[in-house]
């Protein structure tokens, strides 16, 4: 596979990944604001701002919209802002335009449905958003995102253009359910002295829904809400695929796949790096993390990640020609 | 007779369905009838807007640079096919291989010994001032004897209905890829009709052109690696790459993906360099190599020249082809086939007048509001003047550029190109068209049956590009010489409404 087009296959996989991680954000962000007691509340910067954090462009919103955080200004800057490249527009728009560079590899049905979502959303924005209903809206762009993936599924051969999508993917989850850990983590913390009281349950429930995990926290018979458990899950959970370890290990085994065929390349820095941040991952304490400082080692993953994406693009994208394999 | 074409307008050009007696003519009888039997404009408009939500659906798109930055539009479909009988075909064909042979031998004799130059049958100045002609490869044995691979010729039919060549394309003719998507959203639109006419298929055309480029390889490849070469994605032409690449299964690169080493070509996979032997390059020669040519060209693979002139990569079309889409030099390709083949032009010309020449730049300065002016180098409907339809500065603007750089200019007379009932607004009007075949030069001569028919969809225009308001129709060229039946049993029978014509 080229290596121009491996590059475009991992980031349109990343970027659809973060519009959906947003459009499912946002919801629950949403659906939280209804459970806070007052109107008043509900109004206030702080129910909006983790938002913007997560979707990491705080600075860029406040250069957009300074200090009116409301609902209309971050459901704006976060979905629709064409100028925020992590809107969900925006994700869209570049997945799209780099399948466009990669149609004549795609299957057609899976590029047409890359574009008729988009062809969709184009000329979408707040007054539609408000229209439609902020429920409606959602989940009208998380299902579009869903049966691409169900095409994609279903029509690429698991050549190495599969196992590229599947790195862009799990990557982009690793580092989004960390920084949701994160922001929620600092969020609610500081404001909840009264563990265990009715608003904190609220909130907890709210970090796994963020990652469509309530269900499956339920189901996995861990017990009651806690702290701990809801940072386990997350964490550490080796069969919930939103979990960190779940996407470490989907990494490793595409890279895996990428190399079946390249003996040479079998051993290189990309793989052991994703190696050394599985094992770290297996053999951590949660409950010793939290009392280190959950934030220090969160923010700990997301170098990690950043460097695994780094050792991607040396090995495989952008390497010097003076040292490659000249291939029979 | 529908009421559809009740209101059409006859005008004094060459109409392709009706005959002057306001009859269609025996090949369009069939169609006339069955849109006949559909429920008005209404249900013609219908299907327009299936067949246009296809194409934007299927991203079968061009992009504009004129308007903001890399709009992408469909390129206007039209739904009334151009229906060529067969025995039309027959003749294009035939004068198509001529030409193709002519032009070939022309290519390989002024990149070899010149004999042409020097019986002064085509004056020597001619080729060496042309923009295209590539000194550098003179004396350069490309293989297979095969100087050029793909032309897209355009034809045009004049008022008495006359084929005539208008210009070749030798070096990256486009728009095959919309011949082949025209002819998948008719199927959709008109199967029973596409069927009933028995037209000839198209699809073939993506296997001839692999079987082509795998012919190039150099001898010693078993398997030869072929790609596609694009200037990338902001490309007007760029879905036609991309539509291209995939139906032939090759590989779409850019310039940046290859690299040479030791005089060989490789592209940048993620396992490593992988050697290429086929290139079938969709880049002009001028941003090919920045070591050759442009240096400035981001666009090119810096040693791709040597690796060709080594025979380590073969290139489509070849380099130096350019020269023979100089309109000038168009001017001597009837005396080219009657030069090397000794034959007489099977398809004629436009009438040229070269400013070049003196009596003819006599006579293109005293009547330029009756001609058509055209730069030599110039393609898309760029760079020319239409007399008729131009402003007296305009003119003058001209005759001042002709005057100062003859060898720059050709003149035609305006040609009232053929007309072909088009869907314009909510009525069917005629509208003018052209005929753009593609021929293939590889182990034989090979001619997709049909070819991208543009339309000028503006009402009175002449230019049917698409970068200047044009669109395009289906081109069904018939099996066989008999008239398809007006009537067939089960569709007498069934109710209007459900007719699928």
């Amino acid at each position: 596979m080229l290596s121009r087009v491996a590059s475009l296959t991992y980031w349109t996989a990343r970027y659809l990944e973060r519009a959906e991680n947003t459009a499912r954000l946002l919801n629950v962000n949403n659906q939280l604001v209804l459970d806070l007691q007052s109107r008043q509340a509900a109004d206030a910067p702080r129910a909006w701002e983790p938002l913007v954090y997560v979707c990491g462009g705080d600075s860029l919103f406040r250069k957009r919209h300074g200090t009116d955080v409301t609902e209309r200004t971050v459901v704006d800057f976060v979905l629709f802002d064409r100028q925020n490249p992590s809107s969900v527009f925006s994700c869209v728009a570049t997945a799209r335009e780099n399948a466009r560079c990669i149609r004549d590899q795609l299957a057609s049905e899976v590029w047409e449905e890359l574009n008729s979502f988009f062809l969709r959303l184009k000329d979408d924005d707040y007054e539609r958003y408000a229209q439609l209903g902020s429920a409606e809206y959602l989940h009208f762009l998380k299902s579009n995102i869903h049966r691409f993936y169900g095409v994609a599924d279903s029509m690429i051969p698991r050549t190495q253009m599969w196992w590229f999508f599947e790195l862009g993917r799990f990557l982009e989850r690793a580092d989004s359910t960390s920084r949701i850990l994160d922001v929620k983590y600092f969020m609610l913390l500081p404001a909840n002295t009264r563990v265990g009281s009715a608003l904190d349950m609220v909130q907890w429930a709210s970090v796994l829904r963020s990652c469509s995990a309530f269900e499956a926290f339920r189901q996995s018979r861990r017990g009651q809400l806690s702290l701990e458990r809801v940072v386990d899950y997350l964490l550490r959970d080796t069969v919930f695929p939103r979990s960190v370890l779940f996407s470490v290990n989907a990494i490793h085994r595409a890279l895996t796949c990428i190399t079946a065929d390249a003996p040479h390349l079998a051993d290189n820095a990309a793989v052991r790096l994703v190696t050394a941040l599985r094992e770290h991952l297996e053999n951590c304490d949660t409950p010793h993390i939290i009392t280190r400082g959950l934030h220090e080692y969160l923010d700990d993953l997301q170098v990690r990640t950043g460097d695994i994406h780094d050792a991607i693009q040396d090995v495989f994208i952008h390497y010097s020609t003076d040292h490659a394999r000249v291939l029979a | 007779m529908s009421d559809l074409f009740a209101t059409y307008e006859y005008a004094p050009f060459f109409d392709e369905m009706f005959a002057a007696n306001g009859r269609p003519r025996p090949h369009y009888q069939l169609l006339a009838e069955r849109f006949g039997r559909l429920q008005g404009i209404g249900e013609i408009l219908r299907r327009q807007r299936t067949a246009d939500e296809t194409f934007l659906r299927r991203g079968v798109t061009f992009t504009v640079y004129s308007d903001n930055a890399g709009t992408e539009k469909i390129f206007p479909f039209d739904l009334v096919p151009r229906i060529v009988p067969a025995h039309e075909w027959r003749h294009l064909e035939a004068g198509l291989t001529q030409r193709m042979q002519a032009l070939n031998m022309f290519l390989e004799d002024i990149y070899g010994p010149q004999r042409i130059l020097a019986e002064g049958i085509v004056p020597r100045e001619m080729v060496e001032t042309s923009k295209h002609f590539r000194r550098e490869l003179v004396g350069f044995n490309i293989p297979r004897g095969l100087y050029v691979h793909i032309n897209g010729t355009d034809l045009i039919r004049d008022q008495d209905g006359v084929y005539r060549v208008l210009e070749d394309n030798l070096r990256t003719p486009s728009g095959v890829s919309y011949v082949l998507e025209n002819r998948q959203v008719m199927k959709r639109v008109f199967p029973n009709l596409l069927r009933d006419y028995r037209v000839r298929p198209v699809e073939n055309y993506t296997h001839d052109l692999l079987a082509l480029l795998t012919h190039l390889a150099p001898d010693h490849v078993p398997e030869p690696t072929v790609v596609l070469l694009t200037p990338g994605v902001y490309n007007s032409a760029y879905f036609e790459h991309s539509f291209l690449a995939r139906q032939m299964g090759i590989e779409i690169v850019e310039g940046s993906d290859l690299v040479v080493e030791n005089d060989r070509v490789y592209m940048r996979r993620t396992d490593g360099l992988a050697p290429v032997h086929v290139i079938y390059r969709r880049i002009d020669d001028d941003f090919l190599d920045p070591t050759v040519f442009r240096k400035d060209s981001l666009l090119g693979v810096p040693g791709l020249v040597e690796a060709y002139r080594k025979g380590n990569v073969a290139l489509c079309n070849p380099i130096g082809t350019g020269i023979a889409d100089d309109k000038a030099v168009y001017y001597y390709v009837p005396k080219m086939i009657r030069f090397y083949l000794g034959e007489d032009p099977i398809l004629p010309n436009v009438d040229t007048f070269l400013s070049a020449d003196p009596t003819d730049l006599k006579y293109i300065l005293d009547n330029l509001p009756k001609l058509v002016v055209k730069s030599v180098n110039e393609a898309g409907g760029y760079g020319m003047l239409v007399g008729p339809h131009s402003t007296a500065e305009q003119i003058a603007e001209f005759r001042a550029k002709i005057i100062e750089n003859p060898r720059n200019f050709i003149a035609q007379p305006t040609i009232g190109l053929s007309r072909c009932p088009s869907v314009c607004g909510d009525t069917i009007e005629g509208r003018h068209i052209d005929l753009r075949p593609y021929i293939l030069n590889g182990e034989t001569i090979k001619i997709m049956p049909g070819g991208l028919t543009r339309v000028a969809l503006r009402k009175g225009s002449l230019v049917v590009n698409s970068s200047q308001g044009g669109g395009s129709k289906d081109t069904w060229v018939l099996a066989d010489d008999e008239t398809p039946p007006t009537h067939s049993p089960q569709s007498q029978t069934a109710p209007a409404e459900e007719v699928l014509v």
